[in-house]
């Protein structure tokens, strides 16, 4: 088989970090190439050099069989590599063929040489969407408005904005990551029939599941380096971890039976507005226990966050009540929750959860840094924060060469292991979870998911909210599925497989859920 | 970890926060040069401009005094500045409330007349400070509760405060005795001494009180961020009684003030005539530089400023109360914005009162100050020394060049230009970019952008 695309001996330095070492990599025509690799192993560093935003300090691309340079994205296009991020790059209030041809607007023939007085050829555009969606199997109105769109429509969206610019090399960068386990099954379809028509995909991930279930090569990187390649026939789940880590790794959270006791978060009829005024919490009532993990399954964007900020006193309530152990609080601050002996773990740690300008130090003492023994009178007490600093940093393995080192400049897992350190170091009686290993190296997760059922064997109650369902599972007591701003259902975690929440999250009942 | 780091790391440190605006400055004073060069068409003329800026600024009968005259104003605004900047702030408003600031020190500084210095002073510099601390705190509020934009509040509350002041003076507080428009004469008792009147100013035992009660004061804040810091405790840990130290030390030096000072300055005493125009605003500013410094980095108020300063999103999290934040940050900054046409009024004002059109663009240039201090009390110290020099030698460099001295201006903003867009610098000295990997660990487990 031909080669699409070869990249051979990359190497790129940055300072501190070699980022790629010496890379061989082989594209063949009409595969799926899985990359695996945990973040920070150089994955999004050697598919920014194949997509032109960086240039390698070493090595050589060939497209086709040909060298290469790849001076730019505006390049790699023109040379046929096409690009769909995580974050979608798509304009909301325009419609899905405005967007695809933005940048490369089609012009009707008789406005030609009007220059910006030109009118654009939407019709044109509509009828290679539709023609590109049928041949592919990617179905998507190009007249709607992107905005109404689901989160799976949108990434068609992208997908057939790579082919529109005929792209033979897609990169899909985590595509699944917004995505519920139904609609990631189909968008492995779509690849399916992408590489059945001739196009080559490189499929960049850290979930191993899919990996095993959709590609075809699989390439792993770790810290820099390749570590070797392999057919998913030849692979398991264990064997690509250990490869990603380079250890034994523990896929399954060792975790006993939950013992638990009374009440200690009860929400009622709980009602909360996003920041566009849309009721996105809409009449939600759950309880937790003592010494058991709720897990909140769901698809992003389906209230969960503002539910959590809800209950973390950052977002007014529009109604409803919430207590702790059995206690109304009709007004939930920050503080308030923090003195209640609420922790915290937000989902954007970088808006959130941390300040990336402060030293490791001064994040410990971020929400404790008025009190007694932090604080003498208005006098911060910085010999007891060190001291407290330096110990956090040993008992959570928080990697860090002082803890006066700016949080900015830690990898993604210490900087979370900096907040899971300091909310879950004082005495805790709630930990509100939020996405608590979101974008996280497996050995960070590993390491994050034994602290969360700690914390619930040291007789505290957790909240998880996760849209990862593999989290959801491993280590939820109950689980609740949250869709569309309501709890559609609440069940007991033996009850709960992969299927089952999967359905429910895409909004099926539970009539329907029973396969 | 914690413990003090080598001499040589605090070297590399110190240079690593300083080189690029010494770079910013040389490389401004270079282009300067070369349009002093370009117009003028000699390149003598450059070196007779910069010789007499030099000569003007340091070394002329009065240069320096004159220099730290100028100094002093810019350090209390840009302090002003930097406190507002640390909570993401942008006080615009320093002249006007530099202008509030000097209104209320002349009216209290003329009503409460009669009063003995050891309170008169105090209580005049306070009401100044409280003046501006009102009129900036009015805009913190809007800000923090409606969202108006500071930059714009702040901007117009100036207008406000100069119209407002032209009127305060030329009407209710106007010395109807005199020819031109001015307040009252302002009260011994609230003058600001200079440096030249301190052996005689020092014969009232009362004023040697309070030079007394002032040294100790200073005292005892000093030996306790001493003995705070982290590095000195592991000396100090066997100091059994740490109040003790405080009383002796306070007493001690207290009592050096008062007793022995006072006479001894009859006999020798170093500032003379040159330095009739140089005031104990001088060493107010100091103080008020290390205040700044402890406020943000020693105390739990710093922290929550800075931390709003730097992502309010995470200060929510954390519980600070960040409407609270923004009126307090805008207040002292304001405080010291007035304090500083409070010292202006008391210390320098050639009538001993406020006249009309008082305010001469401080405010302006300590935008810039505390921009290329990068905020750090200390580094706005020289940095005010600084730009103090520029503005007091300027005449002298007209003078000997016939170089317009508004070029000074132009360098000024060239300096600025500079700090703001580091890209020049780099380039111009061919300095290697920062690495732009934010994510790039010092640790094992990861590796480049993601």
């Amino acid at each position: 088989m031909s080669l699409a695309l070869e990249a051979i001996g990359i190497t790129k330095q940055f300072p501190g970090v070699l980022a790629n070492d010496h890379i061989d990599f082989a594209l063949e025509q009409g595969v799926i190439h899985a990359l695996l690799g945990e973040n920070g192993a150089g994955k999004s560093t050697l598919m920014n050099i194949l997509y032109g935003l960086y240039q390698p300090d070493f090595g050589e691309i060939k497209i086709n069989g040909q060298r290469t340079v790849i001076a730019s994205p505006h390049d790699a296009i023109v040379k046929g590599i096409g690009m769909v991020h995580q974050h979608f790059m798509l304009v909301p209030p325009l419609t899905v063929a405005e967007n695809i041809m933005l940048g490369q607007e089609a012009l009707t023939s008789n406005s030609a040489g009007f220059g910006q007085l030109a009118r654009l050829d939407h019709r044109t555009v509509s009828r290679r969407v539709r023609q590109l969606g049928e041949q592919y199997g990617l179905e998507v109105d190009p007249e709607a408005l992107v905005q109404d769109l689901t989160v799976g429509a949108q990434q068609r969206v992208e997908i057939i904005k790579a082919l529109y610019r005929e792209a033979n090399i897609l990169i899909l960068d985590e595509p699944t990551a917004v995505l519920t386990p139904q609609e990631a099954d189909e968008l492995f379809v779509i690849m399916r029939t992408l590489v059945q028509q001739g196009k080559s995909i490189i499929f960049i991930t850290h979930k191993l599941r899919e990996v095993l279930a959709s590609a075809d090569h699989i390439s792993v990187m770790r810290a820099g380096k390749m570590v070797g390649s392999v057919k998913p026939a030849e692979a398991s789940q264990n064997l690509l971890a250990e490869m990603m880590v380079g250890r034994n790794v523990i896929l399954q959270i060792d975790k006993s039976d939950a013992h638990p006791m009374e009440d200690v978060l009860r929400v009622s009829g709980l009602r909360v507005f996003d920041d566009r005024h849309h009721l996105v919490v809409d009449d939600v009532s759950l309880a937790v226990r003592a010494g058991e993990i709720l897990g909140i399954a769901g698809v992003q964007g389906n209230g969960q966050t503002e539910l959590t900020e809800a209950l973390t006193g950052l977002r007014p309530l529009a109604g409803g009540h919430v207590s702790i152990d059995g206690r109304d609080i009709p007004h939930i601050t920050p503080r308030g929750m923090i003195e209640s002996q609420i922790s915290h773990i937000p989902e954007d740690r970088h808006k959130h959860g941390l300040v990336l300008s402060f030293s490791v130090r001064d994040n410990m003492a971020l929400c404790s840094y008025y009190e007694p023994p932090y604080a003498k009178g208005i006098e911060m007490n910085f010999p007891v924060i060190e001291e407290h600093a330096a110990a956090l940093t040993k008992q959570y393995d928080v990697r860090t060469p002082s803890i006066n080192t700016k949080v900015s400049s830690l990898s993604g897992g210490n900087q979370q292991k900096v907040i899971i350190a300091r909310e879950l170091a004082r005495p805790v009686k709630l930990l509100i979870a939020s996405q608590p290993t979101r974008g996280l190296d497996v050995g960070s997760i590993e390491f994050i998911h034994q602290q969360i059922v700690a914390a619930r064997d040291g007789g505290a109650a957790v909240l998880l909210i996760s849209a990862e369902l593999d989290e959801i599972l491993a280590l939820s007591d109950r689980i609740a599925v949250m869709y569309k701003g309501r709890i559609i259902e609440t069940m007991d975690a033996k009850d709960a497989s992969r299927e089952k929440l999967g359905l429910l999250m895409a909004g099926a009942t539970m009539e329907g859920a029973h396969v | 970890m914690s413990n003090a780091p080598a001499p040589v790391a605090l070297g590399r440190k110190l240079w690593r926060w300083s080189s690029m605006p010494l770079l910013a400055i040389l490389l401004a004073f270079a282009i300067g040069g070369l349009v002093i060069w370009v117009t003028s068409g000699s390149l003598i003329t450059v070196v007779d401009a910069y010789v007499g800026l030099l000569r003007g600024a340091f070394f002329k009968q009065r240069g320096f005094s004159e220099t730290l005259v100028a100094t002093i104003p810019y350090v209390f605004l840009s302090l002003a500045v930097a406190v507002a900047f640390k909570t993401g702030l942008f006080n615009i408003g320093v002249e006007g409330q530099f202008t509030i600031g000097s209104v209320c020190a002349a009216w209290a500084g003329v009503t409460f007349g009669g009063l003995p210095a050891i309170i008169h002073l105090p209580l005049v510099l306070l009401i100044g400070a409280l003046g501006g601390a009102i009129w900036a705190a009015f805009p913190g509020f809007l800000k923090a509760r409606t969202g108006a934009h500071e930059v714009i509040s702040t901007m117009m509350m100036n207008y406000i405060a100069f119209r407002l002041a032209e009127y305060l003076i030329s009407v209710p507080l106007r010395d109807p005795s005199s020819t031109g428009v001015q307040t009252n004469r302002i009260a011994l008792g609230a003058e600001l001494w200079t440096l030249a009147a301190f052996p005689e100013r020092l014969q009232d035992p009362l004023n040697a009180l309070l030079l007394a009660l002032v040294v100790s004061l200073l005292t005892v804040l000093l030996a306790r961020i001493v003995l705070r810091t982290a590095r000195f405790t592991a000396i100090f840990e066997n100091v059994p009684q740490r109040r003790t130290i405080y009383i002796v030390a306070a007493l001690l030096t207290g009592g050096l003030c008062f007793f022995a000072i006072p006479p001894l300055t009859r006999v020798w005493w170093p500032f003379t005539d040159q330095y009739d125009r140089l005031h104990a605003g001088l060493f107010l500013s100091v103080i008020a530089a290390v205040a700044v410094w402890w406020l943000l980095w020693k105390t739990t108020i710093g922290f929550e400023l800075r931390t709003v300063g730097a992502n309010p999103h995470a200060a929510q999290y954390a519980g600070v109360n960040i409407t609270r934040s923004i009126i307090t940050s805008m207040a002292i900054s304001g405080a010291l914005a007035g304090l500083a046409g409070a010292v202006e009024v008391l210390g320098v004002s050639i009538c001993r009162c406020l006249p009309l059109f008082f305010s001469s663009g401080y405010g302006w240039d300590s935008i810039g100050i505390a921009l290329l201090a990068k905020n750090n009390p200390f580094g706005i110290l020289l940095t005010s020394l600084l730009f103090g020099a520029m503005r007091n030698g300027a005449d002298l460099m007209e003078l000997n060049s016939g170089v317009s001295k508004y070029i000074i201006s132009l360098i000024q903003a060239l300096v600025l230009l500079f700090v703001s867009a580091p890209v020049i610098v780099r380039w111009v000295y061919r300095i290697k970019d920062k690495p732009k990997t934010d994510n790039a660990s010092l640790t094992l487990d990861s590796g480049g952008r993601q």
